[in-house]
């Protein structure tokens, strides 16, 4: 569904991602785990067109997107749920969601599919008319993921969902993203936990300073002892 | 308790004596004429009322006691009537042993001041005042302040009834805008007094309050037949008003719905779409320029040769006011997007110095390429617009074009904002890498707010152009931009409504106060101050904006704030009458 081919990513003049290859299956949740600055958030970003790759291609769904601008990557089918939770602190509950949707005109259809955000977040339901910028961490964080569903996208792409969380909620959300991937969105994860996000990963990448350094699947990424010693204490 | 109440009293009259003494500055007592003791005293009664109500945490400690509130004001009022006094003494002394004030301070004149304390100039010069009457506005300012601290027990009975909305109370502002408009229609008959001298200005305030007393009453009704009847009650006073007005007072109405036109078109940039123009001025510019090409070439010297080369005469207008309009509101377009395509990658501080610089270039051209603009001599002779042969140039009929102007530009604004741009607009404002995440193409967004936004500035350049018959580039300066600006702020940013009271309140008072006028940047700058400390929000926030400043009103989930999508399409709230509350 989604490929990236040896993609090369500058911030200026600085090389940030140096050949990153991955792939993404339909129906799968892949995870990208690694240390920070290891080129993770780099990597969504070039993906949803905030930033462009100086070299390398992407393809989604057969359809090379790498010099496509951001919003018309979204209208693809390709949504983002940004890194520390961005979300327009300021507008409500409601309006976040109604933007999400903005690439859509189906309004009746936007309706049902604010009912299913609301049920797989009975909280936002609480909040609907309160700012963005009141609620708490973790609602925000389930905010960012129900607007960036609000698009329908087919591929949805979660930077950090667990950042800031207490470990009771970063449960909680995590359940929400398999439960969202079993009703049929393709998922690929950026975490710092390597533990929970291995743990309802299909698949896995370890990323160390812009390149990717290990990748199988999660249950064997898991397992294997380079991860093990560093990212899950040993 | 008594002790911080007093201490609250004494810095509120410090800053009541600060107030007046500025009012005696710039001249406005005597402007007032005999009407200055009472009306002073009036404002003195509002500012107390206004300054012991204070923010919602002062209220509680202070007036819940009404002793307290009381002593306060009282003291208050006594500390800026003694220091009223003690000027008075020391000017009456100055003046009788000799001293001339009037050069440092040129509005420091004997008649100023009397009209201030409310005695005979004469004795003020003659420096024969009994200690009496330096008392008599101590005593004024003390009555002012218990007047104060009263209506503030009155608004708190008041918001504690428990039904206000069926309370009589309501009806005040709704009715206010009608004995407001019956006042002006008095004023105007012939044989009233009322006023003297000043019955002009007076009558000319009283009409912008009017408008606006009106607007804050539509507000005030509720949503619909109530709001209709408003609505059609409204428009007729409105559109009768120019015909009621003289010719003075039709003119600055004129320039006050000129600016309502620009202020429309800047909110949308600032206040919808987020991006801060400061040199707004520049389509206002562009737009009256090119009206005055396309009706006075003549004027232009490098025009006037084309045209003859050409075999046309150029000693006529090419176009009339009504076939230039597209071209004008063309020329405005093209005139946004050459601004908006070199700042589309800049934010905030640097995008508001790029559009400082764009205005300045747009008045330096117009300056300094005499060959075409005719350079600081100004094109001249602009036709005004005709309508079946009737020449609509005169001030009335300039006031009645700014209305339907500024009428059109308001519901095009309305419904741009309930648009599906509005909220691109609303998300590019409030964080652009996410609302491009969300599918927002900011490129033609952003393009979009300035090319709109900018022709609504060509089309009040147009009207103005019009009215003035003749243009110079000196019209066009910083402070155009720098009154249009600061109107959309006061009025409140993002709200339509605020657009025109912020213009009443920003380009027709200083008309009002024509004897302030010399010191309307120091009043500008005094009463933006003051708004953005009361009111940071402006005089009538839009929702949001409202949101945004005022934490402590959180949370709202009682009340059901429409959403963007449910003013888009009111019949899907119908599904779901409770708007998703559990």
């Amino acid at each position: 569904m989604l490929v990236l081919d040896q993609i090369h990513t500058y911030y200026d003049r600085i090389h940030a991602l140096k050949g990153v290859s991955l792939t993404v299956d339909k129906g799968e949740i892949v995870t990208l785990i690694g240390s920070n600055g290891a080129g993770k958030t780099t990597t969504l970003r070039t993906i949803s067109g905030l930033l462009h790759p100086r070299m390398g291609s992407i393809y989604f769904e057969g359809q090379p997107i790498d010099h496509l601008p951001a919003h018309e990557i979204t209208r693809l089918g390709i949504s983002q749920s940004p890194e520390g939770r961005k979300i327009f602190a300021r507008l409500t509950v409601r309006e976040n969601l109604e933007l999400g949707a903005f690439t859509r005109t189906d309004r009746a259809a936007i309706r049902e599919d604010m009912e299913r955000v609301m049920e797989l977040f009975p909280r936002l339901r609480e909040r609907l008319n309160q700012r963005g910028g009141t609620l708490s961490g973790g609602e925000q964080q389930m905010l960012a993921i129900g607007r960036a569903l609000m698009s329908r996208p087919r591929l949805l792409l979660l930077d950090e969902p667990s950042m800031g969380l207490a470990p009771l909620l970063v449960d909680q959300i995590f359940r929400i993203i398999r439960n969202i991937n079993e009703q049929g969105t393709t998922i690929l994860l950026v975490e710092q936990n390597a533990h929970v996000a291995l743990s309802i990963a299909h698949r896995a990448y370890v990323m160390e300073t812009g390149v990717i350094v290990l990748e199988g699947p999660a249950a064997q990424v898991l397992a294997s002892p380079q991860v093990r010693e560093a990212y899950l204490g040993g | 308790m008594l002790l911080p109440s007093v201490q609250r009293g004494l810095r509120i009259g410090a800053i009541a004596f600060a107030i007046l003494t500025y009012l005696v500055l710039v001249g406005l007592p005597l402007r007032l004429g005999d009407l200055a003791l009472p009306i002073l005293a009036g404002a003195m009664a509002l500012f107390f009322w206004l300054a012991l109500r204070g923010g919602k945490s002062k209220q509680d400690v202070f007036n819940r006691q009404p002793a307290l509130l009381f002593t306060a004001g009282l003291s208050g009022g006594l500390t800026a009537g003694l220091l009223i006094a003690a000027l008075l003494a020391v000017f009456v002394n100055l003046t009788s042993s000799g001293v001339r004030l009037q050069p440092i301070f040129d509005k420091m004149t004997p008649p100023n001041l009397a009209a201030l304390y409310g005695v005979a100039p004469g004795a003020i010069v003659g420096g024969e005042l009994s200690p009496l009457a330096w008392l008599q506005q101590a005593l004024l300012l003390t009555v002012a302040s218990g007047v104060g601290a009263a209506l503030v027990l009155v608004e708190r009975w008041a918001r504690g009834r428990p039904t206000p909305r069926i309370s009589a109370l309501r009806w005040i502002p709704l009715l206010l805008p009608i004995a407001l408009f019956l006042f002006v229609l008095w004023l105007g008959m012939p044989g009233v007094t009322f006023g003297g001298n000043n019955r002009g200005t007076i009558r000319l305030l009283a009409a912008m309050v009017t408008i606006g007393a009106g607007i804050l009453a539509l507000r005030a009704a509720h949503p619909g037949r109530e709001r209709q009847l408003l609505s059609l009650l409204y428009l007729a006073g409105v559109a009768y008003l120019p015909f009621t007005l003289d010719q003075f007072q039709n003119s600055v109405l004129g320039i006050v719905f000129i600016f309502v036109m620009m202020g429309l078109g800047l909110n949308i940039v600032v206040g919808f779409a987020g991006l801060l123009d400061l040199g707004y001025v520049a389509f206002f510019a562009i737009g009256a320029y090119m009206y005055a090409f396309l009706s006075a070439p003549f004027s232009s010297p490098w025009l006037s040769a084309q045209l003859q080369s050409l075999g046309i005469p150029a000693n006529a207008p090419l176009l009339s006011f009504w076939m230039a309009l597209p071209i004008t509101m063309l020329a405005g377009w093209i005139g946004g997007v050459l601004l908006g395509i070199p700042v589309l990658r800049l934010r905030g501080d640097y995008l508001a110095i790029v559009t400082l610089g764009f205005g300045e270039i747009i008045r330096l051209f117009m300056l300094n390429l005499a060959e075409l603009t005719n350079g600081p001599r100004g094109l001249l002779n602009i036709a005004p617009p005709y309508l079946f042969g009737y020449n609509l140039g005169n001030p009335r009929d300039i006031f009645i074009l700014g209305l339907i102007g500024s009428a059109v530009i308001a519901f095009s604004a309305y419904r741009l904002d309930n648009s599906r741009l509005g909220r691109a607009w609303i998300a590019m404002r409030e964080d652009q890498d996410v609302a491009q995440a969300t599918g927002v193409n900011l490129v033609r967004t952003k393009l979009l707010a300035f090319a709109i936004g900018a022709l609504f500035a060509a089309l009040a350049g147009q009207l103005y152009a019009a009215r003035q018959t003749n243009i110079f580039p000196e019209n066009f300066s910083l402070f155009v931009s720098i009154d249009a600006l600061s109107l959309v702020i006061v009025g409140g940013m993002g709200s339509i409504p605020g657009v025109v009271l912020g213009a009443l309140a920003l380009k027709g008072l200083p008309e009002v106060l024509r004897g302030v006028d010399e010191y309307r940047i120091v009043t500008f700058a005094a009463l933006l101050v003051t708004m953005m400390i009361v009111r940071p929000e402006g005089i009538i926030p839009s929702t949001r904006r409202r949101r945004e400043l005022h934490e402590e009103a959180e949370p709202v989930v009682g009340e059901d704030v429409p959403s963007v999508l449910e003013r888009l399409a009111p019949e899907l709230k119908s599904d779901n009458p409770d708007g998703g509350k559990k």
